[in-house]
């Protein structure tokens, strides 16, 4: 086999790419990020506690990972231990996998006081990753509590200088508001438990707010959050929006939660319980401000926040009678359910019906957009003006009024082919306001009725039908005859194979051929070897003789013996060929079909 | 198609005169014109003339109530009706001119089902009936004889299944056809003409009276004597009421 050198080239060329490929394909989970962090198990302990320190690394290939070089000034290792653990998870089509390896260390203190685990530091490769340190407070008798129940019940004081391990955070983004200017609150859950079970208790009332919830979480979507050094899960309960109605120092009320916590089981045989708690989140107080009423333009309607304002007209040349849509839109962020759009003033000769108002807020409930639609006919011929229409809305965070414009829009209106306007919106429903009986017929068939049941051709047919009966049993019997005896089936034939050689004698006889006798002679013999029942080619004597036996009319017998001696004659004997006398055979042929068909066998 | 080529089959076809043509359309004209005694006229001409046709008898009835003579009109739409049941004018007018009665028609109040039963009974045609009918006895015949030709060895299951579902539906077909021939043939349905009648418990006015019925009432007569007829109200009440005050709903 040859191989062109231009080949092996184009083959080396491929086998590099291919060779690059397959190594980007491995470098590149290297490159993927990794994630280290390092927690305690408690913060508040005693002298004589021990602690855990965890040093989690995770990544999608912890290739090459050494060990912490870790540097606890004030604590002593009691010992360490490392576990690892690889998971695969499908994000987004993809196949993500990702490894955990973690370092555990069990410390004691040596002293009492404020301590700090200072950072450690991770080395992959040639990267290094430090994690954050973690503050400890050591006091002299030990704060560790046979665990569950006492902390626990710890977190129902909310002001406990300790670390509660469940409490209910609200998120706030400032402190000060206007009137009408959206408050975005978030609550987390944290925990430090396993929870079995989490629902909210009674909905306070929001007084001097109006409230759009954006968010209530209703499936548990936990996610790990380092808390000073403290590992929680964490997860987003609600959202709300609340634009404030009243001005001065304002409460948000705090809203209460009902969790259940799985408490450990302490023996074989004690599946564990749970633990019912109720956290509340802490009140807040805004401050909200009014509005200044300085600067606050003439058609102010409450409008708080950042808006544009765009308009559109579907078309400015039209005739009368055809119609146009002035759409208004007010985009930003704010309170646009709380205000009242810009209204577009009466303009003669058109003819406003009232507008299509929709508001279309985003998730946050704070976005959106607000879409004003007029449809409006032309009444009349001429030039007309849309004026501009203001809208003017407060933005808190420039601290001041703005006032937006829109478009002049100058119509352009033909003489239309309507003559007719429409004045009313709704359809108006047929109403019945009287009864009468219909209009004569007119232009009918008068053609009079009678009745197909007292037809004489409708029961005719009737009677047709049934006829069909007799006649298929009749043609059926027949068939099964036919089908089933051979000999009747035989006799059947026999006519046809008759008529068929006939026909081809009589065209012969016509040609004057020779023939002739040759096709008298088979379709003759055939057609009695039927008839008398026999085999066919048998002999012609021996039909002969058969036909005496059954007395057949001897003048008959004596034709077709002469007939067939005449047929042997021509056809055997040389010169006897005579074409003169075909036409007198034929004759006689005739004469004795003639008389075959009166005999009955 | 079919439907239609058996129609012109079997409806016998009498000749029409021009003449026929010419009376109705006169009729019409009148009517047009309002002048109703005048096209009543030219109608009922032609009714006697032996020719039995609803769109005529609906105009007889038409004509009859623009003159007031609701006993008539009922007359008609409902002759109109008997020769073709899914008539739409027709019942509709008969309707009307119905609640337009002094009586209130004393039909017994009627459940679901016999409610159904006469909707459909009325919608359905005689003549409709009697092509639906040969059409099935012609399936009926054409797979008997399949099955005797075709089917001489082999199974008859699925054919037989075919043939008995046809002769059910020939049966019921049958038997609906027998109930509307009956009550085509019934020609003791009449409506009262005269303004009022009383109803005697015997056919003299010696008798107990026994109710009092209003021109367009319709009832069926049981028996006649003399000049007396035993009419029986649709709620069931009998009495004797004079012949000449009512005239049944028949046209032959």
């Amino acid at each position: 086999m040859l191989i062109k050198p231009g080949s092996v080239n184009i083959g080396k060329f491929m086998n590099k790419i291919c060779i690059l490929v397959l190594f980007l394909l491995v470098i590149f989970p290297l490159v993927a990020e990794i994630q280290i962090e390092s927690y305690v198990n408690k913060t508040n302990i005693g002298i004589q506690d021990i602690i855990q320190l965890t040093i989690e690394v995770k990544g999608e290939k912890l290739y090459g990972l050494k060990s912490p070089e870790i540097n606890l000034p004030g604590f002593r290792k009691l010992g360490s231990s490392t576990s690892s653990g690889s998971s695969m998870s499908i994000m987004n089509g993809k196949m993500v996998r990702s490894e955990t390896k973690s370092y555990i260390y069990n410390i004691s203190p040596l002293k009492v006081g404020k301590l700090i685990i200072p950072p450690s530091t991770v080395k992959i490769n040639k990267d290094s990753y430090t994690t954050k340190p973690i503050k400890i407070t050591v006091k002299e008798n030990s704060t560790s509590p046979p665990e569950t129940e006492k902390q626990t019940e710890n977190n129902l004081g909310r002001n406990s200088t300790k670390v509660n391990n469940l409490f209910l955070e609200i998120e706030i983004s400032k402190n000060d508001y206007y009137l009408n200017e959206p408050i975005k609150i978030d609550y987390t859950l944290f925990s430090r438990f396993d929870i079995a079970n989490i629902s909210y208790s009674n909905e306070p009332s929001f007084n001097n707010f109006w409230k759009e919830d954006i968010f209530t979480a209703n499936s548990y979507n936990f996610r790990k959050v380092n808390l000073n050094g403290l590992i929680f899960e964490s997860m987003l309960m609600r959202s709300i929006a609340l634009f404030p109605s009243k001005t001065g120092n304002l409460q948000i009320p705090s809203i209460e939660l009902i969790v259940d916590v799985r408490t450990q089981a302490r023996s074989f045989f004690d599946r564990g319980s749970t633990k019912r708690s109720v956290i509340k989140s802490k009140p807040v107080i805004v401050n909200v401000k009014p509005l200044p009423e300085k600067g606050k333009p003439a058609g102010f309607s409450g409008a708080v926040g950042d808006f544009t304002l765009t308009s559109n007209i579907s078309t400015a040349e039209l005739k009368v009678g055809e119609s146009f849509t002035y759409t208004l839109e007010i985009r930003g962020n704010g309170n646009l359910n709380q205000f009242d759009p810009p209204v577009l003033p009466e303009i003669q000769h058109l003819r406003f019906f009232e507008p299509e108002i929709s508001t279309e807020i985003s998730d946050n409930m704070i976005s959106g957009k607000k879409i004003i639609k007029y449809l409006v006919i032309a009444q009349e011929k001429g030039v007309f003006n849309i004026p501009s229409l203001q809208f003017s809305y407060f933005d808190p965070i420039l601290k001041k009024y703005n006032t937006k414009k829109t478009k002049t829009y100058t119509l352009n209106i033909a003489e239309g082919d309507l003559t007719f306007i429409p004045t009313g919106i709704s359809q108006s429903k047929v109403v019945l306001e009287g009864r009468d009986i219909g209009f004569v017929l007119t232009g009918i068939d008068i053609k009079s009725h009678s009745l197909i049941f007292s037809s004489f051709y409708y029961w005719l047919c009737w009677i047709i039908l049934l006829f069909s009966f007799p006649l298929v049993w009749f043609y059926r019997r027949e068939q099964t005859r036919l089908i089933e005896d051979y000999d009747y089936n035989r006799m059947k034939q026999a006519n046809k194979i008759l008529r068929k050689y006939m026909r081809q004698a009589t065209i012969e006889a016509k040609r004057q051929n020779i023939d002739f006798y040759t096709s008298v002679q088979r379709g003759l013999s055939n057609f009695l070897a039927d008839k008398l029942k026999q085999r066919r080619g048998s002999e012609t004597d021996e039909v002969i003789s058969l036909m005496y036996r059954k007395n057949v009319d001897e003048n008959i017998i004596q034709k077709i013996n002469n007939i067939f001696s005449r047929c042997d004659q021509v056809r055997f004997m040389p010169g006897g060929s005579d074409t003169d006398r075909i036409q007198a055979d034929y004759d006689l042929l005739k004469e004795i079909l003639s008389d075959i068909s009166r005999i009955k066998v | 198609m079919l439907l239609f080529l058996l129609t012109t089959l079997f409806v016998d076809i009498y000749p029409v005169n021009e003449n026929t043509e010419d009376i109705f359309n006169l009729g019409i004209v009148a009517y047009e014109n309002k002048e109703y005694d005048e096209s009543l006229k030219y109608f009922l001409r032609l009714e006697n003339e032996d020719i039995i046709n609803a769109d005529l008898f609906y105009n007889i009835g038409s004509s009859y109530f623009r003159m007031g003579n609701l006993g008539k009109s009922i007359l008609y739409y409902k002759k109109a009706l008997k020769i073709k049941a899914n008539h739409k004018s027709a019942g509709r007018d008969l309707e009307f001119v119905l609640s337009l009665t002094q009586d209130k028609q004393l039909d017994n109040k009627e459940d679901l089902f016999t409610q159904i039963w006469n909707k459909v009974f009325s919608q359905i045609d005689i003549n409709l009936l009697a092509i639906i009918l040969f059409l099935l006895f012609f399936i009926i015949v054409f797979l008997l004889n399949f099955i005797l030709l075709k089917y001489q060895q082999r199974d008859r299951s699925i054919p037989l299944f075919f043939l008995s579902i046809f002769i059910i539906f020939f049966l019921l077909t049958c038997f609906f056809s027998y109930l509307k021939w009956k009550d085509y043939q019934n020609i003791n349905e009449a409506v009262l003409l005269s303004q009022s009648a009383i109803g005697y418990s015997g056919p003299d006015q010696g008798f107990t009276r026994v109710f009092t019925i209003h021109e367009g009432m319709v009832f069926s007569v049981e028996k006649k004597e003399d000049n007396w007829s035993l009419i029986k109200l649709p709620n069931g009440l009998g009495g004797w009421i004079k012949t000449d005050q009512f005239e049944t709903i028949d046209f032959r």
